[in-house]
């Protein structure tokens, strides 16, 4: 790979550069909570006062969506966790339908013990929080090391969310949306990667000259477009301020109609009226619509970092991917990126808290965060030198943008309510159908969003 | 009167308790597993309730009410009828051809395709959903490959993804499944008239098309009646399981029918109360139309 | 004229019926690879990809999904056989007072949609801990085909000649020995329809199962299906779909080949219920 040699990215920087590799390896079985003084539920209760990690009995369940990160990690360390705990069973309920298959067991209150959320935008950290079915763990994060004893709380590079003060999930997965392009064809046509939004439209429209409709999406899921484009096109809109994106995940009134969101509508229908963006799209799920991209039927896609991973098995010979963070500032204008993170948690009905906890304390070492590195070519919320790993060019490229004075890194601690999220997908899958015009896709946002506040 | 003598044949004691082995456990589990969850239904309709709480509140009316402040509520309603009017309207028509078809014409296929024709009754709409979902596939599938054959372009049409078409697109894999069963109904009405009303009525020098309309289709009204309001009641009743499976609702609530999305409402939004109201509405909508349209029916057979 | 056109659009239809499903049968022996390529009715080339269906059986978990739904079906049609028969019985031949009414709420829940009742249904099952249980669906689906049972086996006792019961009892039969012994074997061709009839509800079910069975393992075959067409928007394997799909349709095929007349009167009995 000539891609530089070291990437760090800026929040990782700090020191942690020792040897990784070993202290992953002996840190199993001296694994000790006993470092993690966790003062909630569990302790009294259970047999194991002093080594969790040899007492963990039982079952324990851990519920894990699979997308684009596949399933890899998730087995690799989980099997590591079951050698390390004979007496513990672990079930694994896992797959890309799997938020959907065990919706009816977290609604009859028999949820499993641990869960990685991610991949459904019905089924969110906030939905879960609003139906008080994570536990809080906001005391024992505080203090909770990993296995190797380290503070967990100083390594995260996203921290966990606050809900009035009260922490139910750690983010496991960091992340960053944007823009992808189609870097070969970009080198053999000679085309610039865009600056700006004047570069971008000339190019849509070189590519339009050359016979291809430039930008596609997984129309089937608006929230790729939305979180790919639009967010980032919220803020350079805002000039540059990210508190339009918290003001519209807090459903302020009217910023639905407020000027930088129309401003950023303006420029989505604009690209859509000159034709830019494929109208088939929004048939076509996610898979469909990256392949058409790899197929160079299109030059452009809006993704996260997990792109690479997930299209690695029909990626055609020589293709090459490349990562803007947002195309829609002005000229000279600083890029904006809008991170992502996934989290997981513990379930407050979790039958096996103990383990549940030793699990999370498992899971957010620099060994695992290696791997998961190694094994998706993306990103855990760990701080960790990835220069020994084999993390994609791209995702390093999204690092460096994160990394540079030139991006504004916009951070947003809250979530949307699942359900204006949806009437958000909809709206924009219907504005991008042309069946309704900007002024109407602000008014059915704010009569959703005035629906949620109540 | 048929009980008494039959009573008469077994000792009294030994009666009594046939009776109630016989009908008892039947009844018992059908009043827990088909009765109570009905009534319970309509009664968790007036609370407010996630489902994953153990906590319901009082609202009385409130979910009622929200019912006509929910903008895409009406939409799911005019999304119902729309499939029933043209579920109707098709099947019925290619049901009623086609089994004049099979047994005026005498052809030696009839019953091969009779048994063809019949086959997509028997598949799950699990089954359906999937074939179907290929088929409208803009890329792979095989709807656009073929009308590509007549066009210079490649045919690109996102037949599930634009919503102005895709409840539309609803619609053929609905009749392709439910035609067969129908006709069958059909032709055992036909093949109950008698061969010698059609002698009578060439010699009265009735063409084939005077032969349909005069004689068949008022001999065969009682069955077309009956698939009429079977296709009412089945599409209304359980038109949100295609649905679910092809679009699951979208895109944009487009194809969302009443049923559909009482199931997003209570299984992916968690509100259970209001889920539950929907399926109260479902059960009225329901029942009105098919008295209405037993009314309607009625009379027109007296017209005739 | 007419005549032609008619059998013009009989051959038109056969077409419409039958093609998706040869094709069906081509696609489930391709390979990923020749979706992307060529059209969609070019015929699979060879070798043929039977690993498609070893696949379906074996990685994408039919073989559980079947014998999962193999189970509930023949346990479910037995019982709701048993439940049916007997009330259907006593409702023809030994009415009560009140049986009248009875058989009335049972056909009239046949009226209504099934989907009133899912909420409660679903929290009702779930207290007695009978969600995500293959026994939890048998039961409920043995008794959601009962008012459709009791209303096509009391039709079929109505019509038996009276004296045949009076001469089992007057032989000293008990009335359980009748019943099983001289009554039941009587109204085969009745009880032969229903089980059929119950056997592919059964089968093709989807929306129980989907809200009671939460754990992969206990899937049944219609709901393994509709999830594997989700999971193959992360890997596109067509052909192990349609493949499963075919194994979702072999026992319902050969229930239809084997017969067809009684589904036929199966089913037009049950809609001539309104």
């Amino acid at each position: 790979m000539n891609f530089k040699k070291t990437v760090i990215p800026a929040m990782l920087s700090l020191g942690l550069m020792s040897a990784l590799v070993g202290c992953g390896s002996n840190g199993g079985n001296e694994a000790s909570p006993t470092s993690s003084p966790s003062p909630s539920v569990s302790s009294s209760a259970s047999s194991s006062p002093t080594n969790a990690s040899e007492g963990l009995k039982g079952k324990l369940e851990i519920q894990y969506f699979v997308g684009g990160y596949g399933d890899t990690w998730w087995k690799e360390t989980i099997s590591e966790f079951e050698k390390m705990n004979p007496d513990l069973e672990v079930v694994q309920h896992a797959g890309p339908k799997i938020n959907e298959q065990m919706k009816t067991r977290w609604i009859e209150g028999n949820p499993p013990d641990v869960v990685y959320i991610d991949g459904d935008g019905t089924f969110t950290e906030k939905l879960l929080v609003q139906n008080e079915q994570l536990m809080d763990i906001t005391d024992w994060i505080a203090t909770a090391k990993n296995s190797d004893g380290e503070p967990i709380k100083d390594q995260l590079i996203g921290q966990p969310r606050s809900y009035d003060g009260v922490n139910y999930a750690i983010p496991l997965v960091f992340g960053v949306f944007g823009t992808w392009y189609d870097k070969a064809l970009f080198q053999k046509n000679g085309w610039e990667v865009p600056k700006d939004w004047a570069g971008f439209l000339e190019l849509n429209q070189k590519a339009m000259d050359a016979g291809i409709i430039p930008y596609i999406h997984q129309g089937q899921y608006p929230s790729y477009i939305i979180r790919g484009l639009l967010n980032s096109g919220f803020v350079t809109e805002n000039n540059g301020d990210p508190a339009i994106l918290k003001d519209i995940n807090a459903l302020k009134e009217g910023v639905f109609k407020s000027a930088p969101v129309m401003g950023m509508l303006s420029k989505l229908t604009e690209m859509n009226g000159k034709g830019y963006i494929n109208k088939a799209a929004l048939a076509l799920n996610h898979t469909d619509s990256q392949n058409q991209w790899l197929q160079h039927k299109a030059i452009f896609i809006p993704c996260g970092l997990w792109l690479e991973n997930e299209m690695k098995k029909t990626m055609p010979e020589g293709f090459d991917y490349g990562f803007i963070p947002s195309v829609t500032q002005a000229q000279g204008g600083k890029f904006v990126a809008v991170p992502y993170t996934n989290e997981i948690g513990i379930a407050k009905e979790a039958k096996n808290v103990d383990a549940a906890k030793a699990f999370l304390q498992f899971v957010f070492t620099k060994k695992a965060a290696i791997r998961w590195a190694e094994t998706t070519g993306a990103l855990m919320n760990l701080k960790v030198d990835l220069e020994s790993t084999q993390a994609s060019g791209a995702v390093k490229s999204a690092m460096s943008y994160l990394n540079s004075d030139n991006t504004i890194v916009a951070s947003v601690d809250n979530e949307m309510d699942p359900t204006v999220a949806k009437a958000m997908d909809d709206a924009t899958a219907a504005l991008l159908g042309e069946k309704i015009t900007k002024e109407e896709w602000a008014d059915r946002m704010e009569k959703a969003a005035a629906a949620a506040r109540k | 009167m048929i009980a008494e003598r039959n009573k008469k044949l077994y000792s009294k004691g030994q009666y009594t308790w046939f009776l109630i082995v016989f009908i008892v456990p039947t009844f018992a589990l059908f009043c827990l597993l088909t009765l109570y969850p009905m009534v319970r239904g309509v009664y968790t309709s007036f609370f407010d309730w996630t489902g994953t709480s153990s906590k319901m509140t009082f609202i009385g009316l409130d979910n009622y009410r929200k019912l006509f402040d929910d903008e895409i509520i009406p939409r799911t309603i005019q999304h119902d009828y729309f499939l029933v009017f043209w579920k109707v309207l098709l099947i019925l028509l290619f049901a009623t051809v086609f089994a004049v078809a099979l047994t005026r014409l005498k052809l030696r296929e009839s019953a091969f395709f009779r048994a063809v024709f019949f086959f997509p009754n028997m598949i799950s709409v699990v089954v359906i959903g999937v074939l179907w979902r290929f088929i409208y596939n803009p890329n792979l599938g095989f709807l656009n490959s073929f009308l590509s054959l007549f066009t210079e372009k490649p045919v690109s049409i996102a037949w599930l993804g634009d919503s102005d078409l895709a409840l539309a697109a609803l619609v053929p894999p609905s009749v392709w499944a439910g035609i067969g069963f129908y006709m069958v109904l059909i032709m055992s009405g036909i093949m109950g008239i008698s061969e010698s009303l059609y002698e009578s009525a060439r010699i009265d020098g009735a063409g084939e098309w005077k032969q349909f309309t005069r004689l068949t289709i008022p001999l065969v009204w009682e069955q077309i009646k009956v698939s009429l309001l079977s296709i009412v009641m089945t599409t209304l009743n359980g038109s949100f399981l295609i649905v679910w499976l092809m679009t699951e609702g979208g895109p944009d609530n487009s194809t969302q029918v009443m049923g559909s999305y009482l199931y997003q409402v209570g299984f992916k939004q968690y509100q259970m109360g209001y889920a539950t109201a929907i399926g109260v509405m479902i059960l009225v909508l329901s029942l009105l139309t098919t008295v209405l349209l037993n009314r309607l029916l009625r009379r027109e057979t007296h017209e005739w | 004229m007419f005549k032609r056109m008619l059998r013009v659009s009989l051959w038109v239809w056969g077409l419409c019926v039958l093609y998706p499903l040869f094709w069906t049968v081509t696609t489930s022996l391709k390979s990923t690879g020749q979706f992307n390529l060529g059209h969609a009715w070019d015929l699979p080339r060879l070798p043929l990809q039977f690993v498609n269906f070893s696949d379906a059986w074996q990685k994408a978990h039919f073989g559980t999904y079947f014998l999962n739904s193999t189970a509930v079906v023949l346990s479910a049609v037995v019982l709701s056989l048993l439940l049916s028969a007997t009330t259907a019985f006593i409702m023809a031949r030994h009415p009560f007072r009140g049986s009248g009414l009875m058989f009335g709420l049972y056909i009239s829940t046949m009226m209504i949609p099934t989907i009133l009742g899912l909420v409660p249904l679903f929290f009702f099952m779930s207290s007695l801990h009978l969600t995500n249980s293959l026994t939890g669906l048998s039961l409920l689906y043995t008794i959601i085909q009962v008012p459709f049972g009791v209303f096509v086996l009391v039709g079929f006792f109505k019509a038996m000649p009276g004296e045949l019961e009076a001469a089992a009892a007057i032989d000293g039969c008990g009335i359980f020995g009748t019943f099983f012994k001289i009554m039941l074997p009587l109204a085969r061709s009745g009880l032969v329809t229903v089980a059929i009839m119950n056997a592919l509800a059964y089968w093709n079910e989807y929306l129980f199962a989907l809200v009671l069975v939460g754990s992969p393992e206990k899937y049944t075959v219609s709901i393994g299906l509709s999830f594997l067409q989700g999971e193959m928007q992360y890997s596109v394997e067509w052909g192990v779909l349609f493949a499963a799909l075919i194994i979702s349709v072999v026992p319902v095929f050969l229930l239809y080949v084997f017969f067809q007349r009684q589904i036929t009167a199966g089913l037009t009995a049950g809609a001539l219920k309104g």
